[in-house]
């Protein structure tokens, strides 16, 4: 469970409101977040890992105050990024992965075999030696979140992290991302995936515009982007 | 993209079964060695035998060969010039230990897997442990390597934007994207190793004294600027602080 306590964000040294004291309690297992580009969307998703600290307010993940937890609630929330190459240290696949394992499991044999576990999962079994580099970038999403859920997370916050990819690829890890065994919460300009999740939130302007049901969610935002006179008369 | 060890592959080759340490020490012996050794014969033997051991890696056929042509037009350069100058001993010399040492550096590189270095690097930082956690040390080094052809693929990138501009011969067009960009992906990277608890792995054998200090860094953190929580790489994740 994540719960945002009035929790908000300026810049200090311009005094500009990043994010407005926002509270919200997620309990469901999939939401979704939307808005416009510099919403503040990435700010809210950052406040819960602690990526970004809340400068008023708090953030909980399961009763773990964020701010004074951050290494213990970072183990219980994975983060997706858009690029996956930001995302990805070491040269080859499955040493990508075992970085991020070597914290929780010290014997390299039992670690390899975990790595490849991992690939395994994401359809990356025969790719774990290869160079990172000649990974596609679909290819490349899915090591992201193999290294990510290697460590069992319990929640995964994904920002736009099917934006980078085509078609196909977008499909295939829009649907392996609902299939994981993890709350999820999304960022995404997908407004068909958005629409996927149990509860939607849209923010504008540094808060929260509209909290609720998908659809009407996905309707708020296109009223609010292109008034309520485009679904009448083409632009 | 060019990896500085994107030449590992897993085989089963001798010197893949050595470890990282004895691979290392005969690369710092070898570098020694035809540094010292100024005849002709011995160097060609060093040569040959370096040679022979970047082969029985298996290492990937392209990236090595451009990498030795490559040295090999570095080396007949270097030996034009001491052969106009008539000293054809040091052209065969100098040449034949510049090929020596990148054809074992290549071997060593496509044979030690990433991970086996980190642990080698970290292994080597023990001594040092009290001024850097050897954790954090290797993963420095990790960076570093990653980094490297990013920063090349960045500046590439950002000369062929300056030209498609016109600006050919602009110092500035190229250089600011280059840094901007060099920048931006240091901070992601920095925050992706946060996000990823990467470096935060001494957590559960951290000192109570190490704990303290945590605590009180954390609160300084809330009021500290939205600018530095973006840069959790230069203020937490990779820092010395956390790992
Ligand atoms: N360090 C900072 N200092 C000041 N302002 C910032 C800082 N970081 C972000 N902002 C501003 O905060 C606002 C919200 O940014 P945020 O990245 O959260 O938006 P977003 O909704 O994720 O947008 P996008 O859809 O483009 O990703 C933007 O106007 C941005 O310029
Ligand atoms: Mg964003």
């Amino acid at each position: 469970m994540i719960e945002f306590k009035d929790a908000g964000v300026t810049a200090p040294d311009t005094g500009v409101t990043i994010l407005k004291p926002t509270s919200l309690t997620l309990t469901e297992r999939r939401v979704s977040v939307i808005g416009a580009n510099g919403g503040g969307k990435s700010t809210l998703v950052r406040l819960i890992n602690g990526l970004i600290p809340a400068t008023t307010g708090s953030v909980e993940v399961d009763g773990l105050d964020v701010a004074r937890k951050g290494p213990e609630v970072r183990r219980k929330v994975g983060f997706l990024f858009t690029d996956p190459s930001a995302q990805l240290i070491m040269p080859t696949a499955i040493e990508d992965v075992m970085l991020s394992l070597r914290r929780t499991i010290k014997d390299r044999d039992e670690r390899t075999r975990a790595a490849l576990d991992a690939l395994e999962e994401m359809g990356l079994g025969d790719r774990a030696d290869v160079a990172v580099g000649s990974l596609s970038g679909g290819q490349r999403q899915l090591l992201a979140l193999a290294g990510v859920l290697a460590v069992t997370p319990s929640i995964l916050v994904a920002d736009e992290p099917t934006t980078l990819l085509d078609l196909r690829w977008r499909a295939h890890v829009g649907a392996l991302l609902r299939s994981l065994p993890v709350q999820l919460i999304e960022v995404t300009h997908d407004l068909d995936s958005a629409a996927r999740a149990e509860r939607t939130i849209v923010i504008d302007d540094g808060a929260v515009a509209f909290d609720g049901d998908p659809a009407e969610a996905v309707r708020f935002y296109r009223d609010l982007m292109f008034g309520r006179t485009t679904r009448t008369a083409a632009p | 993209m060019i990896t500085p060890t994107g030449l590992f592959r897993a085989r089963e080759t001798p010197l893949h079964h050595a470890p990282a340490w004895f691979k290392v020490l005969l690369l710092l012996a070898t570098t020694v060695a035809v540094i010292m050794l100024d005849d002709p014969v011995s160097s060609l033997g060093i040569m040959a035998a370096c040679l022979l051991l970047l082969v029985s890696t298996q290492p990937p056929a392209r990236t090595t060969t451009v990498a030795m042509v490559g040295t090999l037009v570095v080396a007949a350069l270097t030996s034009a010039i001491h052969l106009w100058r008539g000293d054809w001993a040091r052209a065969v010399d100098v040449s034949a230990d510049l090929i020596a040492v990148v054809a074992l550096a290549l071997a060593v590189a496509a044979s030690t897997a990433m991970t086996a270095m980190l642990d080698l690097v970290s292994t080597l930082a023990r001594p040092i442990r009290v001024i850097l956690p050897p954790e954090t040390l290797g993963l420095m080094f990790a960076l570093l390597l990653r980094a490297l052809p990013e920063v090349a693929q960045i500046y590439l990138e950002s000369r062929q934007a300056a030209r498609a501009r016109g600006f050919d011969r602009n110092l500035r067009a190229l250089l600011y994207p280059t840094t901007t960009r060099t920048v931006g992906f240091a901070l992601e990277l920095g925050q992706a190793i946060h996000a990823r608890g990467i470096g935060e792995e001494g957590d559960q054998i951290e000192s109570g004294k190490r704990r303290a200090r945590r605590s009180r860094r954390s609160s300084a953190g809330r009021d500290a600027t939205v600018s530095a929580s973006h840069t959790p790489g230069a203020g937490t994740g990779i820092g010395s602080d956390e790992a």
